[in-house]
């Protein structure tokens, strides 16, 4: 049966890249190929222009020259970097913070005698089915009162508590033993030390699974920034990107930079995934396993 | 060493959620402070609201065939690619790529390749068939099964993976037991591999479902109309894109805090089956 349904899916395999070969061909189309019917398949003649227009000229309104995308966002200090830079700050910290917090979490509910601590837990784990879009409304609405609309604390702190980090963490780190805690604690090590130099480093793979795919979806977030970025400026990536399609969506000369864009949006999450793959669906296999 | 976690989660998801809740029976449109109306947001939302029926059933045909669609790719892809051959394993890559790339940035190629005009791919395609251009984004007709063919590419990969790993935990010896009695391929698929990979499939499926329900960055990027986000005459409307249409462009935050609960409510009903079916396989 094996042989039988291969060959369908090395086609489907061959399908799953179409779309990724359009946006890099787009990329590095010049603008009068962009709209050649029927289109190229192969850039006849590959330009960076999508990247950088060196004829653009911002005072001259032509139909063949559009912005590359480093020469947009006047305004913006760094330009299409800044919002990289926005993406790659937000999410590092959140991703630093939220397993921090939760790996202290998962330490007070496995390792020390809290009272109700299985009630505790109870109530993360039955938290994981609120839809986060829930709480859209009220948490836009308790930003804005702190007045952190537009600014990397409205990203950041909302963020930080995840209950499926903790629930994870608490089930990987009931595998390690009660007696290397005791033990430390008898030498008189303090709950944090413990927590810290005893229990940390034996969680490093779990830590690293939850650590891949926190920092992939925070990359990647985009409803919550929608809302509460108003000036470019604090644009994360896929805010600016849908800023860059809303304000050229009619325009097929705009598409080679939007492509651009995207490219250099997605590339660093393949090459993070590449480099990572193994964490990454070793953190994808064991939650689906417990689930 | 709990407080941080505490305080966190009860700030930014207990708290809200109950807000939520409150703002639900009352009429709010973030400025002035909310005034109580009852059920009225609820009985408009499912008596009355034309808009809301639309996004509910776009929501449930695009959730049934994005689930159905995926967990069957899903899983012929992962008893076909399940190997550790590097052949497996770049394959295994390909098909995951979609779930690490930026969704808006593959919604931007999907809007692309759906071009209405001559130039866009899928149309390219069609008239190699010598048909005509079809405009893809603006006919709601096509709006859903679109939807529906971006999210199967996009997530057939992740249940791959969760698949391939439920099929390595199924002990050889059953099928090394099943080939002395000469059982075929499909029946050792149909009788071992099927029944053995259930606890995996209830949560491919449920997380699909509870994933599919919260739909927002396809509707919002590729179909946005020019005068609501649920594209041309609300062909894609869907639950998540009300709620954002209604919340943040038109302010009326007490009804969508309205839509809010029903889609918790939808998703709360699921997890419970999950739970039921869970404990039911355990035990069976």
């Amino acid at each position: 049966m094996g042989r039988l349904l291969r060959l369908p899916l090395y086609l489907a395999a061959l399908t799953m890249l179409v779309p990724f070969y359009w946006m890099a061909a787009a990329a590095f189309k010049p603008v009068p190929e962009l709209t050649r019917n029927p289109p190229s398949f192969v850039p006849g003649d590959p330009t960076l222009d999508a990247f950088y227009e060196p004829s653009y000229d911002p005072g001259v309104r032509a139909d063949q020259t559009v912005a590359g995308l480093f020469q947009r966002y006047p305004d913006v200090p760094g330009g299409f970097l800044r919002f990289m830079g926005n993406s790659l700050f937000v999410a590092a910290t959140i991703t630093v913070l939220s397993l921090l917090i939760a790996a202290l979490a998962a330490y007070a509910l496995t390792k020390m005698d809290l009272p109700g601590r299985r009630a505790i837990f109870v109530v993360v784990v039955a938290s994981m089915m609120i839809p986060w879009q829930v709480t859209l409304v009220p948490n836009y609405l308790i930003v804005r009162n702190l007045e952190w609309l537009n600014s990397y604390q409205g990203y950041i702190v909302p963020a930080l508590a995840k209950a499926f980090v903790v629930f994870f963490l608490v089930q990987y780190m009931r595998s390690i033993p009660d007696d290397l805690v005791h033990a430390a604690r008898v030498d008189g090590a303090g709950e944090f030390r413990i927590w810290w130099r005893v229990v940390m480093p034996l969680m490093r793979p779990a830590l690293a699974a939850m650590a891949i795919l926190v920092v992939l979806a925070e990359w990647n977030n985009f409803l919550w920034p929608l809302i509460i970025v108003q000036d470019d400026t604090m644009a994360n990536v896929p805010v600016a990107l849908s800023r860059l399609n809303a304000s050229n969506a009619f325009n097929p000369n705009n598409m080679a930079v939007i492509m651009a864009a995207s490219l250099l949006t997605s590339l660093p999450t393949v090459i993070f995934f590449l480099a990572f793959q193994k964490h990454f669906t070793r953190g994808i296999a064991l939650s689906g396993i417990k689930g | 060493m709990l407080l941080p976690f505490a305080g966190l989660f009860l700030g930014f998801l207990i708290w809200p959620l109950l807000n939520a809740l409150y703002f639900a029976f009352t009429d709010f449109n973030g400025v002035t402070p909310p005034s109580w109306t009852g059920l009225d947001n609820f009985r408009r939302l499912w008596f009355e609201d034309p808009r809301f029926r639309t996004a509910l059933v776009n929501s449930l045909i695009y959730v049934t065939c994005t689930v159905t669609l995926s967990t069957v790719a899903s899983l012929a892809l992962a008893v076909a690619f399940r190997g550790t051959s590097w052949r497996d394993r770049v394959l295994r890559t390909i098909f995951f790529l979609p779930s690490v790339t930026s969704t808006i940035a593959v919604m931007l190629i999907w809007r692309w390749i759906f071009s209405g005009e001559r130039f866009g791919l899928a149309n390219t395609v069609l008239s190699w068939f010598g048909a005509d251009p079809v405009s893809w984004l603006s006919t709601p007709r096509w709006t859903v099964p679109l939807l529906v063919i971006m999210a199967v590419w996009g997530g057939c990969g992740y249940g791959m993976v969760i698949f391939v790993s439920g099929l390595n935990a199924i002990p050889d010896e059953l099928y090394e037991a099943a080939r002395l009695d000469g059982a075929t391929d499909w029946q050792q698929f149909r009788h071992i591999t099927l029944p053995q990979l259930k606890p995996v499939t209830t949560y491919v499926v449920i997380t699909g479902l509870i994933g599919a329900f919260q739909v927002f960055e396809a509707v919002y990027i590729v179909f946005r109309g020019v005068s609501s986000v649920g594209g041309v005459q609300d062909g894609g409307l869907m639950l998540v894109p009300y709620l954002y249409d209604l919340g943040f462009t038109r302010f009326q935050l007490g009804y969508a805090s309205a839509i809010a609960w029903t889609l918790f409510l939808i998703i709360f009903v699921i997890s419970m089956i999950q739970l039921r079916v869970t404990r039911a396989l355990r035990e069976w």
